[in-house]
């Protein structure tokens, strides 16, 4: 496990669960892990904020859930994307690349 | 953002009704991802429960994520609140008892001020029912300087004026006159007096009720010089008179003097702009005018009209009130050009004010008001003592709960979700209260209604809305306020002691909540009984004046003559049979006519006197005339002189009998026996003084007497008009047990369709002196209220105190301690409290004591019997309170005590 992992402000959980679920239904543990792999192990999101994450995006409709079959038949809840939740994914990811060029720009300021 | 919200609703419902659901699915969601992640660890190279292990550890306390789930689920608070609900209800059930006796308090409290707010709001607050916008609606009142220089408000309007008032106003869009009064309805034998609506066709367009059958009239048919003969009825009316039956459009009535056709059914709970009577009727105003007096409109000699006008959009009060009297003063000169009676306007400054629709609220409300708002404030002080008495049973329910809520607490319960818990305990307990209390005032409501508004109507509590959110309200405030302390106070504490300590008490706290409560409470219940004392002495005094006539042996008969007109000698010999036919009703002693009623009707004309230029300005002077035996039936002692005999007849010299007051101030420190004076006007004969008589109260309670002359009715009837068809028939007995032989008898020598009735004159006297009737009653009803709160309050703490004390108690007894010393340390503190109390109360009574003083009659607001009996009284409340306990101490059997766990 690596030990410089960073801290994940609470915005970005959520802008990182729905980008991840942009490609397709996911249940909770897939979330977590290709979050992880994609990031090439920088972010490991603490599993005590991934299913609160998962509950309030639920609450706020972005991401819709439904009971299915894991690829080991096991029952398991997966989430997918709703339409308004893919507007908001694109709105945040706007955001973000905003937020992180102005941040960039004035720390290349000299 | 709204879908946003819309799920976000779904989701927390479905959190919420299906939360067993929810929870498993959390549960399985978690278990899966721990698997998933030992399965990875697994494979990874791990054994099976070293993943299983590693994966559940790497997860953390699932509990702890269940909680910030649910947490982040959003519903924790509505979780919370349905689990106090639930351990409330159950904590009540094994408390019967307690329950039963916080939810009586409680409801007492409540249910007095539901029943109070029902009467109080429809007096002075709510706006009539169907009235369009009441916030641009006024009624008229006003004022000028009379000649004895006195300006005084008054609301009695002259059609005329009513109708200068129309014309010239520019800063109204609607005006209507109207009038209520009680007339005959029916015919015959089944004649009764009811209350009617004489009202302008304008009156309707003020009100967006529509008939529910027919039409309501037009304003050609209440036009001059007389209107049509039509009505329209009541809804109540149409159901009890007629069964609600559809054709009743086109049926006669007579009402008053004469018929009227049905045209159209009002709908329910119309009543106009009253005063709280329901007319069963409404007529044009101009019809019942024409037919009282033809040409009504041509003067302004009658005055018997409200009138309430619209104010025009963006004008304020004041500015209706300046532009009206602009028009008065339009219309008093117009009335200077016609009858020269009338002073010029800037002697008399005739102004006008617009008030308020409710009379309560105007510049003429009477004491009544003043009283049931005082009333009002009682019932409110009775709810606070009720909250006190409350507050220290929770407070003592708390303290056995001590160990309870310690352990909560250290298993890691905040100090705010304890208080919630016990102020939802609380809330469910006021709830509970509150049903109580509006099922109580409805059942009271009537009696409480009749009791405060002579003229009320049945004023729903139950189904009202304005009550129930008022008593919602209410309960809302009873609840923090009694259970803040508590809650408050439960929060509080050593943990580590309370959970050793137990139930059992190591140590009797002299909780200052405690010891406060109860002073406030007996300090309120004090300022309560003062009222109730001063008030119940006023009522004596008011019963035990000496109006100057015996009411209580008087009956007073009238006949109501129904258009009948007959020629002056047939009337006159119609009273004369009247009297001897009443004479012969066993049981009758004596029976006089006469020509004014106390406190009803009064005569009166200009009188002339030597050496005086304005006899108007020394008052007002009441004309009464009588049969010979006049002084004798009505009991007014003669004092010097002589009173009437059958000498006096028509042709004989005027002579006259005058009170005491008025010899006083027409001829002072001079014998006015023998003294002359003009009746009517300058120029006619003298008449003379033969007789004084004490003096009455015929117009007001408080004051020395009314000036009164008295003339024989043959020498009346001679100068100025026909007798009344009127009399005083004095009973050997109670005179409402004459009321129906007098009617029987007479009514034979009536005419058709003319009616007779009779009734006691105390009836017509006791409305007089309603204001401390009531006061007197209420009062002492809520006084006698408080004095059982406080006093079981007492009681209660005291019972409780003494059983937490029993290990305490058991010690001293067999430490050697006497019973009597065992009573006395519980009595003595039992009535430390009181004492406390007793001062505080009497310091807020007297502070207060010179507000109610106006309200007061013959009474002084510092009167010491009143006080002393107050504070003897609850110190004995106190002592009993306490001793009942401290008896049941001292039998405390140290054995028992000490070994008690």
């Amino acid at each position: 496990m690596a030990d410089d992992k960073l801290d994940l402000p609470q915005g970005t959980l959520d802008l990182l669960i729905l980008k991840a679920l942009s490609l397709g239904p996911m249940h909770g543990w897939a979330i977590s892990e290709r979050i992880h792999d994609v990031s090439r192990e920088t972010l490991q999101i603490p599993q005590g904020s991934l299913y609160p994450a998962l509950h309030r995006l639920e609450r706020r409709g972005w991401i819709r859930a439904e009971w299915g079959a894991s690829d080991n038949n096991r029952k398991a809840k997966y989430y997918e994307l709703t339409k308004v939740g893919r507007k908001q994914l694109a709105t945040e990811a706007d955001d973000w690349a905003r937020l992180t060029a102005a941040v960039a720009l004035v720390l290349r300021m000299d | 953002m709204f879908i946003e919200s819309w799920n976000d609703l779904r989701f927390r419902l479905r959190a919420l009704f299906r939360r067993d659901d929810v929870e498993r699915e959390l549960s399985d969601e978690l278990r899966f991802h721990i698997e998933r992640e030992a399965e990875k660890l697994e494979r990874r190279g791990m054994s099976r429960e070293a993943a299983v292990r590693a994966a559940a550890i790497a997860f953390g306390g699932v509990d702890r994520f269940k909680e910030d789930s649910r947490d982040a689920r959003g519903v924790t608070w509505l979780e919370h609140v349905s689990q106090d609900v639930k351990y409330a209800l159950r904590g009540m059930r094994v408390r019967p008892g307690f329950t039963a006796v916080v939810v009586a308090t409680l409801g007492l409290g409540v249910g007095v001020n539901a029943a109070m707010f029902s009467v109080v709001d429809r007096v002075l607050f709510r706006a009539p029912r169907y009235l369009i916008d009441p916030g641009s609606v006024n009624r008229v009142y006003y004022a000028f300087t009379n000649a004895q220089g006195q300006r005084t408000f008054e609301r009695a309007l002259e059609y005329k004026r009513y109708q200068d008032f129309a014309r010239t106003s520019r800063a109204i869009t609607q005006a209507a006159a109207f009038g209520y009064r009680s007339m005959a309805v029916g015919d015959g034998e089944a004649a009764q007096a009811r209350v009617v609506a004489i009202a302008s066709a304008t009156y309707f367009d003020f009100f967006s009720a529509r008939p529910v059958l027919g039409r309501f009239y037009t304003a050609q048919e209440d036009s001059l010089p007389a209107g049509a003969g039509v009505t329209v009825i009541g809804y109540g009316f149409w159901q009890t008179e007629y069964a609600g039956a559809r054709d009743v459009l086109g049926k006669s009535i007579r009402i008053g003097t004469r018929l009227y056709t049905i045209i159209g059914v009002a709908p329910p709970g119309f009543e106009g702009a009253s005063d709280g009577r329901a007319p069963i009727a409404f007529m044009p105003l101009t019809t019942f005018a024409a037919s009282v007096a033809p040409d009504f409109y041509r003067d302004y000699g009658w005055s018997w009209l409200d009138v309430i006008v619209r104010r025009k959009p963006g004008v304020r009060p004041t500015d209706a009130s300046a532009d009206l009297t602009n028009a008065y003063g339009q219309s008093w000169e117009g009335e200077r050009n016609t009858s020269g009676d009338v002073p010029p306007a800037d002697v008399s400054r005739p102004e006008v004010k617009v008030g308020p629709l409710q009379l309560a609220r105007g510049p003429m409300a009477g004491p009544e008001v003043k009283v049931l708002a005082w009333i009002g404030g009682v019932a409110l002080v009775v709810l606070l003592i009720a909250c006190a008495n409350v507050a220290n049973l929770l407070l003592a329910r708390a303290l056995r709960r001590r160990r309870e809520l310690a352990v909560r607490r250290a298993i890691g319960g905040t100090r705010a979700r304890l208080v919630q818990q016990l102020l939802t305990e609380m809330a469910v307990l006021a709830v509970f209260g509150t049903v109580a209390g509006l099922v109580g005032a409805q059942l009271a409501a009537k009696t409480f209604q009749k009791m405060l508004v002579a003229a009320a109507g049945d004023w729903p509590v139950v189904s009202d809305a304005r009550t129930i959110v008022f008593a919602i309200a209410l309960t809302g405030a009873t609840a923090i306020l009694a259970g803040i302390l508590p809650a408050l106070d439960a929060g509080r504490g050593d943990l580590a002691g309370s959970l050793k300590a137990g139930t059992r008490e190591d140590g009797y706290r002299h909780s200052r909540s405690r010891s406060m409560l109860l002073v406030t409470q007996t300090a309120l219940s004090v300022v309560l009984l003062v009222g109730a004392g001063l008030f119940v002495r006023s009522l004596q005094a008011v019963r035990a004046l000496h109006l100057g006539y015996d009411v209580d042996r008087i009956a007073y008969v009238e006949a109501s003559m129904r258009g009948v007109r007959l020629p002056k000698e047939r009337r006159l010999a119609l009273a004369n049979d009247l009297v001897n036919t009443a004479r012969a009703v066993p049981g009758v002693e004596n029976a006089t006519l006469l020509v004014s009623v106390p406190f009803y009707s009064s005569e009166g004309r200009s009188l002339h006197v030597a050496g005086i230029d304005s006899v108007r300005r020394l008052g007002r002077f009441m004309l009464q005339a009588g049969s010979p035996d006049y002084f004798a039936t009505v009991g007014t002692r003669i004092l010097r002189g002589r009173g009437f005999t059958s000498q006096d007849r028509a042709d004989a010299p005027r002579i006259a009998v005058v009170s005491q007051s008025m010899a006083n101030v027409l001829w002072p420190n001079q014998d006015p026996l023998g003294k002359c004076f003009r009746i009517s006007s300058d120029t006619m004969p003298c008449t003379n003084v033969v007789g004084v008589a004490e003096n009455t109260k015929s117009r007001e309670l408080s004051g020395a007497g009314d000036f009164t002359y008295y003339l024989p009715m043959a020498q009346y009837t001679a100068s100025f008009d026909p007798p009344m068809l009127a009399m005083f028939v004095r009973v050997g007995g109670r005179p409402g047990d004459f009321s129906a032989p007098l009617r029987t008898r007479l009514q034979q020598l009536m005419p058709s369709p003319a009616v007779l009735r009779a009734l006691p004159l105390q009836e017509i006297v006791d409305p007089q002196m309603q204001a401390w009737t009531t006061g007197a009653k209420m009062f002492f009803a809520f006084g006698a209220l408080a004095l059982a709160l406080a006093g079981v309050g007492l009681y209660a703490v005291m019972a409780f105190a003494v059983a937490q004390r029993n290990r305490e108690i058991g010690v001293r007894i067999a430490l050697g301690a006497e019973s009597r010393d065992v009573v006395r340390l519980v009595v003595g503190e039992g009535v430390r409290v009181t004492v406390a109390g007793v001062i505080v109360g009497v310091a807020l009574a007297t502070a207060g004591a010179g507000r109610i003083a106006a309200l007061l009659f013959h009474e002084s607001a510092y009167d010491p019997t009143v006080y002393l009996t107050v504070v003897g009284t609850l110190l004995a409340v106190g002592i009993l309170a306490s001793a009942i306990p401290a008896s049941r101490a001292a039998r405390v059997d140290p054995n028992v005590a000490l070994r008690d766990e």
